[in-house]
C-alpha cells in the first residue's frame, strides 16, 4: 500500500497547478454552500466519471471545507501519476488483505478532525449519464470504525456546456445525517441533483 | 428572414477549420450509433440543443458522416451577431414574428434538393444535456409538410462525457426516423423521445 507523502515544494507546485487548470478549463465550478461542524473530519463521497472529479473536489475542499485533503485511489493510478501521493492520495487495491489495510488507514485518518477523506465508492469510471450509482464493498467498514468522528458529505457532479464554449461543472453537495444505508441515501441525493440539473433551460 | 448565402469554398474552409478546433477542444468525436443514409434523399438532421458547440458538431457530421451540403437554422438575433456564419449555410428563424412560416418554407425548399442537409434544433432553446425528454416545437410539423422531394429524417443525440481524459469527448447517437411525409408528427415526436432514451442508455455502456 502507498501512503501519502510530504514534500512542501511539490505540494505547493501542484496545489497551484490544480487550481489553475480548474480555472482555465472550466467556465465556472458551481456548488451550493454547506455548513460544516468544526471539530469533525469529513468523509466526502462523490460520483466518478472523469479525471476531473478528484481535482474538482480538491478545489471545493480548498474553497469550502479547508481541511487536509486525502483521497483513496486505485494503486495502479498512484504509481502511474507520481504526484498524486504528494497531494494526499493513498492507494487501494482489489486484493483483500491490501484492501483491509487501506480501509483501516482511511478510518484512522477520519479520527483526526483536521482531515478530509475523499472516496469514489463506484470504484471505477462510469459515464456522467448513469442513473444508478453502484457502490463497491468496504465503505461501511470505514464508517463503522470511525463512527461518530466524522461528517458524511455527498457530492454529485454534472457537466454542462450551455451557452459557453467551456463547460460548467455543477456540484451538488449535501450533508448526510442518516448513515444506516449510505448507498440508498446517496442514490436519493443523486436523483434529486439530476432532477435539478435537467430542469436547466436557457 | 435572412436566407443562407452559402459559398461552397468558404464553407469547406470553415468546416475544416472547425474540425481542427474541435479536435483540439475534445478528446474524441465518436459516432456511437451509425445510421444508414438513403441515396438520393436529402437529410433533415434534428439535434438536441445543449451548448455552444452543437451547431459546429452538426456541421461536422454533415461533412464527414452524412456527406451532404449543410444548412443550419439559427435564431435571427444570434445570426445577426455572427453574419459570417451566413456564408457557411446559416439562415434565420424568428419565432415571434410572422416570418417564421417563411423560414420553415425556405428550409423545406432546401430539402427538395437531395444534395442538401438542414440542421434544426427542435427544442428551440438551450436545454441541459442530461435531460431525458426532447420537446419538439410545432413548427417542425409545418416544415415537414412543406417538403416535396424525398427527405430522410435523422435524429442526432450528442452527449458529452469525459472518462479517462481531461478533455471532454462527444458521443453522437444517430437514429433514422423515417422519410418525411410517411411518418405522422405525433409518431415522430414519440420516436425521437424513445431514441433519446435509447441513446442515454447506450451511453452508459459506451466504449472508452
Amino acid at each position: 500500500m502507498i501512503y501519502p507523502q510530504k514534500n512542501k515544494l511539490i505540494t505547493w507546485f501542484f496545489h497551484n497547478y490544480i487550481l489553475r487548470i480548474v480555472k482555465a478549463d472550466f467556465h465556472a465550478v458551481k456548488f451550493n454552500a454547506v455548513e460544516v461542524e468544526r471539530g469533525k473530519s469529513v468523509l466526502l463521497l462523490a460520483n466518478h466519471f472523469s479525471w476531473w472529479d478528484g481535482f474538482l473536489m480538491y478545489y471545493i475542499n480548498h474553497k469550502v471545507f479547508k481541511k487536509r485533503f486525502h483521497v483513496m485511489v486505485i494503486e495502479e493510478t498512484v504509481k502511474e501519476v507520481s504526484f498524486f501521493k504528494y497531494m494526499g492520495a493513498f492507494s487501494v487495491s482489489k486484493s483483500s488483505r491490501e484492501m483491509l489495510a487501506s480501509l483501516d488507514y482511511a478510518a484512522q485518518l477520519l479520527n483526526d478532525p483536521e482531515n478530509l477523506v475523499l472516496i469514489f465508492p463506484q470504484g471505477k469510471l462510469y459515464s456522467n449519464f448513469v442513473d444508478e450509482v453502484d457502490f463497491q464493498k468496504g465503505l461501511s467498514k470505514i464508517m463503522q470504525q470511525a463512527a461518530g468522528k466524522f461528517l458524511t458529505i455527498m457530492a454529485a457532479t454534472f457537466i454542462e456546456n450551455l451557452q459557453y464554449r467551456k463547460p460548467t461543472a455543477n456540484v451538488y453537495l449535501k450533508v448526510e445525517g442518516d448513515l444506516s444505508d449510505v448507498q440508498a441515501a446517496y442514490q436519493q441525493h443523486y436523483d434529486n441533483a439530476k432532477q435539478q440539473q435537467t430542469k436547466i433551460v436557457i | 428572414m435572412i436566407p443562407a448565402r452559402r459559398v461552397k469554398l468558404f464553407s469547406n474552409w470553415f468546416a475544416m477549420y472547425m474540425r481542427y478546433r474541435m479536435r483540439k477542444a475534445f478528446n474524441r468525436l465518436v459516432v456511437a450509433n451509425k445510421v444508414v443514409i438513403k441515396p438520393g434523399h436529402s437529410i433533415l438532421l434534428l439535434c438536441n440543443h445543449f451548448g455552444w458547440w452543437d451547431g459546429f458538431l452538426a456541421n461536422y457530421l454533415a461533412y464527414w458522416h452524412l456527406f451532404r451540403k449543410s444548412y443550419v437554422m439559427m435564431q435571427e438575433d444570434h445570426l445577426k451577431k455572427r453574419m459570417l456564419l451566413n456564408l457557411f449555410g446559416g439562415f434565420s428563424i424568428n419565432r415571434s414574428s410572422r416570418e417564421m412560416v417563411k423560414s420553415l418554407q425556405y428550409a423545406a425548399g432546401l430539402l427538395n434538393n437531395p444534395e442538401n442537409l438542414v440542421v434544426v434544433f427542435p427544442q428551440g432553446e438551450l436545454i441541459s444535456n442530461h435531460t431525458n425528454e426532447i420537446k419538439v416545437e410545432k413548427g417542425i410539423e409545418r416544415l415537414i409538410k412543406n417538403i416535396k422531394g424525398p427527405c430522410q429524417i435523422v435524429y442526432n443525440c450528442a452527449l458529452i462525457d469525459y472518462f479517462e481524459s481531461l478533455k471532454p469527448s462527444v458521443f453522437f447517437h444517430l437514429f433514422d426516423c423515417g422519410i418525411a411525409g410517411e411518418v405522422p408528427f405525433d409518431e415522430l415526436v414519440e420516436k425521437i423521445n424513445t431514441c433519446h432514451q435509447q441513446a442515454l442508455k447506450a451511453q452508459i455502456d459506451v466504449e472508452h
